[in-house]
This record gives structure tokens, C-alpha cells and sequence, in this order.
């Protein structure tokens, strides 16, 4: 029963098949060669230093972190009252609310990006990093309510009802009870939202005019061979912290699952 | 006192609450499409917008066999990323649904590489598939080839692989959940009535698991048939798909009514296939006895 | 039911690591008999169950299904069926496809299709072939599950709690139909039980376990009366357990003094070892006489006072605290008159005929 199945070395083989090529990023960022190909020539962490003397790469690092908190922020807080609202009350056309706000999942990113852009210069908005922040949202939506949801679905209901049951109003009972226990899965939100945003690249193309985030940062520069060093270290970099980011974030959410039942 | 506030009606509270949230996606999903269609019916001369009502755009996109072409090539090329992914996908799912034992590490494995950058992850296909790329080099140091392979990049293929890793979490998740959901003692039953664990997985497993495929299938065909990065990067001219087309309508060409004609067409034509291939598989699903 | 043994376990045993859910398991069950594993929840009823359907195999021991080794036989192979505790009924399935799910394959169509109607005839769900899975209520899933297994025609029918999921009323109907059923019939059922009364209305002999171990078979009627110890005998029914210390042993009987009762002279329990001083005698409730004088003709006699009173509707329940025991004793009284004659706090005497006390031997743990 112990030994290794053909099914567990599929198994093992697949996760390789994932994780491989893009290992291949940071391998190479320490690479002193210009170009990425084996042999490595040399170890270095050139590239990763002259990052920090460009200035439109800095520029674009901050429009990232800007757009990414008001996503998350804007995102957690109407995922928030909607995850409460289909958790805990029972209302007509929910189902339908529920799917629609699962929507922007599946509408292929073109469609999304176009037709945004069309409607913003429609109502006078010009591409600019506020009609990023209004497209991150969007995007970013499905998953602060899925997230929130699982939080509330674990959150006893009787804690609030006990709560009102003692005289506390229906304000202080959410600042005081209902916050404190979904607070995890809120943090876990703000993480998945704001790395959502900062990861995205369609939408920002489209809609962010002449203030660059850094994955259109990192477009504009993939067609310059020389530049390229200078793609890896940065790629090294974001994913380590989208990384970073989402295992935090998966943290928290185990920790809101498990507090809920207390 | 507070507490006489929780008798107003649940559902009006159920409204409010979630209204932000449905009203905000609702609205960005129904004013969009609805300018997407009055600007289709709209012309587009060099600078000027020509707001007479006209069928002009969708008959030249029906005429222009380049438009036909691609997106043919697109939903043949979405079509292939859907059945390669998911048909990698199963065993892995049902590896950890069934076999493995810590499951949410698992699952946390397969998903993080989802959670980085899209774009980082076809930049790095575009590096490892180039005429100097990462394979090329690993092969001829190896002495495994003599000339650096030219038919790994810029072409459909490269745009396949490419979406299929990218996909792969995708594909993975809705068929763990389905597999999750099956009642053990009915595996056993069917061993019990004398299935070999092969008849019992063609049986039994995997109608069950039906509703999980045909999400997986639809979560990955849908949006590749729009992508645009993959192709962008990876695909040369060979590997140009319909999306490539409607950015450049609202870039370059400058022909917005196009790009929203386009739009359009491509979304009928996706919902039309996705809707036919679930009627198909839960017909087919219902003939397993 | 015939002299064959249809099943033979000898020596089996399944250990987990340290744990062990199931040992020195020695029995034979006979063919066309009802035999019931009782016992509580995790005594390893189920395992033993289970590996005699194949779906575990024992860590020692061997399986003997009509004297065939079943050591290496895949459950799907092996010529039992089991009726599962969640019936496992076949969602995709409607109700004709289930039952013919184990045929399919090994029969022309039009024979399946007969066989299937007969099934479901039997089990009296005749004409119900397209009927969707989710459409049926816990009663109808029980029979299709069990006209599933039976249309293969096992050599023994395993059953895993198979009236749990179903209300009392359905359940006491089921456990009639179930017993006429294996008689018309005449296959070997093995039914697993935590219920003890459904386990003495349906089977004709009753092994109990507990903690892994068999401790004893027999017919419920013998495990009533004479139960070989102290947690079989407060497992199957209820029973008061008094101490008392051993006088005499005089052959077949034994001079006991029961601290509550006084003397008095008892039959020795062939099930059970008395060996030392200290032992415990135990009395059923329906076997105590309540009385507000003393009884005069009952020789062993107590008094006491009515701590509880329950109405069970067919009858009553008194606990009568006692000044020798700890534990208030219970009494049963059949409610012919309709009246509930003793209220809390009243002083009553309690009688007992010697014929009625069991020697329960001496602890042993």
C-alpha cells in the first residue's frame, strides 16, 4: 500500500510541469549573461541593483501599490456587506445576484478591457490610473465575496443573535462581534484583491492611458533584448511577493474559519 | 431600543447590503455591453465617429475572411488548450481528491502559481521556447540536438502549451470539488456488485464528476477564446487570434464600431459553442449505466 | 437455517499501528440463519464486517465463506452483498438502473429487466423502475438498496446498520419485513447494531462485542437470561447490578449475601467465573415487586424511597434509592391499570424471587 503509484508520480511530475518554467525567471535574473540560455555564465545581482535607479520603473511601482490598496479597500468593503447579505438573509433573485457578481471571472479579458474603455470615454473619463482603479474592481469583486462569503458561512449566527439577545444594537454588534471574527477573512480579501490588482495587465493596458503599472511597465519594456535582465529581476520580485502575498492571505483565511466556530 | 431593528424585513436588508456590489458589477457589465452594441451599429471615418445606424461593420466583418479565420483559429485553438488541460488535469485532481493526504497543501501548491502575474508566466514560455531559449540551449548543451529546434515559438503550438500551463489550476479546482462531493460508500457499492475499480471509475466516478468537467471546460474555453496576451507574446503570425484584432481596432486602426462589432461577434459565437458542448455532455453524461 | 457453516472467522484480527479494532474474532455462522453484531459505537462490529465483505483485510486470521479461503479475494469477487448504512444509492441512477447495476453486462437485457421487476416486487416497490434517485423518502432508498444486493443472489446478505437512518415507527415496521424476508428467502443475513432490541426481534442468534473482542454468542433469549458479565448484562436490556460477597459455592447453586436483599440462594451462571469474594448479582427491573408493605411472599426483601418516576406509556419506571447501594435500583411495572401508583418521596419496599437474580461473577478487569 505504501509504494509510490503511477498516480502519485503523475502527481509529482505535473507539480514540476508548474512550477518549472517559471523558476526559470529568477534563475536567470542572477544570470550575468544578457541572454536566457543555458549555460549560465556567471552569479550575479547586477540587475537587481539597477533596478532601483529607474525612475519610470519606480513610478510605475508606486501607481501599482496606489491602485492595488484602493482596489482592495473598495473591493473588501462592497464584497463585505454583499458576502453578509447572501449568507445570512434569504431574498429573491439572490441566486441570480450571486452568479452576477461571479461574472467578471468569465467575461474573456478583451471584452472587459474594450468595452470599459469605450464606456468610460463615453461618460468623459480619460484612461487614467482611476479608470484602472474602477476596472481592478470589477475584476476584483468575485473574489473579495467568495472569500468573505466562506468567512461568514463559518461565522455562528447565534454569536450576533446572543449578542442582540443581551440588549447590544445591531451597529455594535457588528463592530464588536461580527468584525472581530470575520476579520481574518477580511484581511485575507484586502491580500487576494490588492495582489489581483497588482498582478493584472489587459485591463491596465487598456485603461491606464500615460501612468503605467508595473506589469505595463514590464510590456513596454519585453521587446528590448538589453532590457531584459532588467524584466527578469523585476518578474523575480513581483512574484515573490504575489507569493508572499497569497500564502499570507491563505493564513488568514484558515485562521477566520477556524475563529468563526468558537 | 436596537434590537426592534432587526425585525424590518430581511429581505429589504438582503438588498441594501448586497446592492453595492451587484449594482457596481451589474452596472460595468450591462453599460459597457449596451455602448458595445449602440457603437457597432456605428461607423468610424479616420477621426470622425458617423452615428447613422448602419449594419456596414458587421457585414465586412462577416465578409473579411481574415475575421472568419481567426476566429476559427480561436475557438479551435481555446478548444484544444480546454481538452489538453482538463484531460491533464483529472488524474492530478483525482490524486488529491482520493489519494493524497494533505490535501490543502495540495491545493495550495497547485493554485499559487496561478495567483502570479499572467503576464510573467507567458513571459516565461516566450524564454524557454525561443531559438536561444532556456530549452534550446538545455537540449544542445546536453548534446541531445545539433541545431537549436525553430518550431517551438510564434506558432499555435507555443500558444497552446503556453495557455494549457496557464490554465492548469483552472481545470484542476471544479474537478476536485466534484470528486470531493462523491459519497465513498458508493465507490464501495459498486465494488460490493462486482465492478473492477476500472468499471467502477467509468461507472460511477466519473459520470458523477460530469458537472465538475463541463465547469472546468467552460472556465478555461471562454476567456482563451479572448485572450490576448498568450498570442500577443508566443504567437507569431501564426498564432494571431481574435483578440490580437479587436486591440488593434481600438489602438492602431483607430476603428472603434469594428472593435465593438468584433466584440460582439466573438461573444455570440463563445456563448453559441459553450452552449451547445453543455447540452452534448450532459446528454452524453446521462447515457452511462 | 441448516448445520452448514456459510461463514467461518478464525482467529481474526485488524490492528491499526497500536490499535487494535478487532481480535481474536472465532465464529461460525450458519447457513440461512439472521445473526446480528451488537455492541456499542467503535467496538469493531463494522471492521469485522467489513472484512468478511472483503473491503478490509485482517492483519491475522482467516475468512472462510462456504469453506473457501477468501484470503486475497477482492471484494468484488467475494459471493456476499452489502446493504450499506447510507444505502449508497446511485444518484445518476434511477431506480430500475440501480438494482441492475451488478447484472449489467452479465445477463441479455430482457432477463435483467425481468429480474429487476421481481426484485423490486419483493421488496414492495414493484413498478417504480423510472423513478429518479433523489425522489425517494428513507424508507423506499432502504428497499431499493436492498433489492440491489439481493437480485445478485448472495450467499449472505451483509447488512450495516441498515434501519439507523429511519424513524421508530418505520423501523420497527422494516425490522418485521426484513426478518420475513430472510426467512421466505432462507439466505444467511449478517446485520450490524447498535440497537439492541432491533438485534433481539430479528436475529436468531446475537453476538455481542465490545472493544474489539467477541464476548459472547448466543439466542437473545439465553443472552437476556444468563448474559456472561457485567457489561454484557447492562448492554442487552437493563439491569440493576448490586454487589454481594459469595458464601458458598454448592454445585450447581450459590449461597450469596446481596447487601441489599440479604441472603440468598442463586443459580451459578455457566457463562460467567465467580472467583472471589466480591461479585455482583444483577436483577432485571421488570423482575422486582414494588409494594407500600412489605411483600409477603417475596423472601428477599428492601426498603427504600422513590427518587424518580418515569411514564413510558406500556409502563412505568420507578428508581427506589436504597440505603446499601449507591445507585437507585429500577423498577418496571406494566401499566394494566392506568394509574401511576407511587409518587416522588414515597417509602416503598421492593421483593425479589431468587429464580430471578443472575450471578454475574466477579470483575474481572
Amino acid at each position: 500500500m505504501r509504494r509510490p503509484s503511477t498516480l502519485t508520480a503523475y502527481a509529482f511530475l505535473y507539480l514540476v510541469f508548474l512550477y518549472l518554467p517559471v523558476l526559470f525567471l529568477p534563475l536567470f535574473s542572477f544570470n550575468s549573461g544578457t541572454i536566457v540560455a543555458f549555460p549560465i555564465k556567471g552569479w550575479t545581482l547586477d540587475w537587481y541593483r539597477k533596478l532601483g535607479e529607474q525612475d519610470t520603473l519606480i513610478q510605475a511601482l508606486w501607481n501599482s501599490l496606489g491602485v492595488g490598496t484602493v482596489v482592495a479597500l473598495l473591493s473588501t468593503a462592497m464584497g463585505l456587506f454583499a458576502a453578509r447579505a447572501f449568507v445570512r438573509y434569504r431574498f429573491r433573485g439572490q441566486r441570480a445576484a450571486e452568479g452576477l457578481v461571479m461574472l467578471p471571472l468569465v467575461i474573456p479579458g478583451i471584452i472587459v478591457a474594450s468595452s470599459m474603455l469605450v464606456l468610460f470615454l463615453f461618460i468623459g473619463l480619460k484612461p487614467s490610473l482611476l479608470t484602472v482603479v474602477l476596472g481592478h474592481t470589477f475584476l476584483a469583486l468575485p473574489f473579495s465575496v467568495s472569500i468573505l462569503k466562506s468567512a461568514f458561512d463559518d461565522f455562528d449566527a447565534s454569536l450576533e443573535e446572543a449578542s442582540y439577545d443581551l440588549g447590544v444594537g445591531v451597529f455594535d454588534t457588528f463592530r464588536r462581534v461580527t468584525l472581530p471574527v470575520v476579520s481574518p477573512g477580511i484581511v485575507a480579501s484586502l491580500l487576494v484583491t490588492f495582489t489581483v490588482s497588482f498582478d493584472e495587465f489587459v485591463l491596465a493596458f487598456f485603461l491606464s492611458g500615460n501612468q503605467p503599472t508595473l506589469p505595463v511597465y514590464i510590456w513596454s519594456q519585453i521587446r528590448f533584448p538589453a532590457k531584459l535582465p532588467n524584466v527578469l529581476a523585476l518578474g523575480s520580485i513581483l512574484l515573490l511577493s504575489s507569493v508572499l502575498l497569497l500564502v499570507l492571505a491563505e493564513y488568514f483565511r484558515r485562521r477566520s474559519s477556524a475563529s468563526g466556530v468558537q | 431600543m436596537g434590537v426592534w431593528v432587526i425585525f424590518r424585513s430581511e429581505a429589504s436588508r438582503g438588498y441594501t447590503l448586497s446592492a453595492p456590489a451587484t449594482a457596481y458589477v451589474g452596472f460595468l457589465v450591462a453599460a459597457p455591453l449596451l455602448i458595445l452594441i449602440a457603437y457597432s451599429f456605428w461607423t468610424q471615418t479616420y477621426v470622425t465617429l458617423d452615428k447613422t445606424r448602419t449594419l456596414k461593420n458587421y457585414s465586412d466583418a462577416f465578409a473579411d475572411p481574415l475575421v472568419r479565420h481567426l476566429m476559427l483559429r480561436s475557438i479551435w485553438i481555446a478548444g484544444a488548450v480546454t481538452a489538453v488541460t482538463v484531460a491533464l488535469a483529472y488524474p492530478i485532481a483525482y490524486f488529491i481528491a482520493m489519494k493524497a493526504r494533505k490535501k490543502t497543501i495540495w491545493l495550495l501548491l497547485i493554485t499559487i502559481p496561478f495567483w502570479s502575474s499572467y503576464l510573467l508566466r507567458v513571459f516565461a514560455w516566450k524564454l524557454i521556447l525561443g531559438f536561444n531559449g532556456v530549452m534550446n540551449s538545455a537540449l544542445l548543451m546536453l548534446g541531445l540536438i545539433d541545431e537549436p529546434l525553430d518550431f517551438l515559438l510564434y506558432n499555435e503550438f507555443a500558444v497552446v502549451l503556453t495557455l494549457a500551463h496557464a490554465w492548469a489550476p483552472f481545470a484542476i479546482l471544479p474537478i476536485y470539488v466534484s470528486l470531493q462531493k462523491i459519497d465513498p460508500s458508493l465507490l464501495e457499492a459498486a465494488t460490493d456488485l462486482g465492478n473492477s475499480p476500472f468499471q467502477r471509475f467509468m461507472r460511477v466516478t466519473l459520470p458523477l464528476t460530469i458537472p465538475g468537467i463541463i465547469a472546468a471546460c467552460l472556465i478555461i474555453f471562454i476567456p482563451t477564446v479572448g485572450d490576448y496576451v498568450t498570442p500577443a507574446l508566443v504567437g507569431g503570425s501564426d498564432g494571431k487570434m481574435i483578440a490580437n484584432l479587436i486591440q488593434v481596432q481600438f489602438g492602431a486602426a483607430n476603428n472603434w464600431p469594428l472593435g465593438a462589432t468584433l466584440s460582439l461577434i466573438a461573444m455570440l459565437s463563445v456563448g453559441f459553442v459553450a452552449i451547445v458542448f453543455v447540452i452534448t455532455a450532459t446528454r452524453l453524461g446521462r447515457r452511462i449505466r | 437455517m441448516t448445520e452448514k457453516n456459510i461463514i467461518e472467522l478464525r482467529g481474526v484480527e485488524k490492528r491499526y499501528g497500536t490499535f487494535l479494532a478487532a481480535s481474536g474474532i472465532d465464529l461460525d455462522l450458519k447457513e440461512g440463519e439472521f445473526f446480528s453484531l451488537l455492541g456499542p459505537s467503535g467496538c469493531g462490529k463494522t471492521t469485522v464486517l467489513r472484512m468478511i465483505a472483503g473491503f478490509q483485510e485482517p492483519t491475522k486470521g482467516t475468512v472462510l465463506i462456504d469453506g473457501q479461503d477468501m484470503d486475497g479475494v477482492p471484494a468484488n469477487n467475494r459471493p456476499t452483498n452489502m446493504v450499506f448504512q447510507s444505502y449508497a444509492i446511485f444518484p445518476h441512477l434511477n431506480v430500475g438502473n440501480n438494482v441492475a447495476y451488478g447484472l449489467r453486462g452479465k445477463a441479455p437485457k430482457a432477463e435483467i429487466d425481468q429480474r429487476v421487476a421481481e426484485a423490486l416486487e419483493m421488496v414492495e416497490l414493484g413498478g417504480l423502475e423510472d423513478r429518479g434517485a433523489s425522489e425517494l423518502s428513507g424508507g423506499q432508498r432502504q428497499r431499493v438498496a436492498l433489492a440491489r444486493a439481493l437480485i445478485m443472489r448472495p450467499k449472505v446478505l451483509l447488512l450495516d446498520e441498515p434501519l439507523s437512518a429511519l424513524d421508530k415507527k418505520l423501523r420497527e415496521q422494516m425490522q418485521f419485513e426484513m426478518r420475513n424476508l430472510q426467512q421466505s428467502l432462507g439466505i444467511t443475513f449478517v446485520m450490524v447494531t447498535h440497537d439492541q432490541y432491533e438485534a433481539m426481534t430479528m436475529s436468531d442468534r446475537i453476538g455481542v462485542m465490545f472493544n474489539g473482542r467477541l464476548k459472547q454468542v448466543d439466542t437473545p433469549t439465553t443472552l437476556y437470561a444468563r448474559p456472561c458479565d457485567q457489561q454484557v448484562a447492562s448492554f442487552i436490556g437493563e439491569m440493576n447490578i448490586l454487589p454481594a460477597q459469595l458464601l458458598e459455592e454448592n454445585g450447581d447453586t450459590l449461597s450469596v449475601d446481596a447487601k441489599a436483599f440479604g441472603q440468598m440462594e442463586i443459580e451459578k451462571n455457566p457463562n460467567v467465573a465467580t472467583s472471589a469474594r466480591d461479585m455482583n448479582i444483577g436483577i432485571r427491573p421488570e423482575q422486582l415487586e414494588i409494594t407500600s408493605e412489605k411483600p409477603e411472599d417475596y423472601p428477599s426483601t428492601v426498603q427504600g424511597k422513590v427518587s424518580n418516576v418515569a411514564f413510558y406509556g406500556e409502563n412505568i419506571h420507578y428508581h427506589i434509592q436504597v440505603a446499601e447501594t449507591d445507585k437507585p435500583i429500577s423498577v418496571s411495572v406494566p401499566n394494566y391499570f392506568h394509574t401511576v401508583d407511587f409518587n416522588r418521596g414515597d417509602a416503598v419496599w421492593l421483593g425479589v424471587q431468587s429464580a430471578s437474580v443472575i450471578d454475574l461473577g466477579t470483575d474481572t478487569e
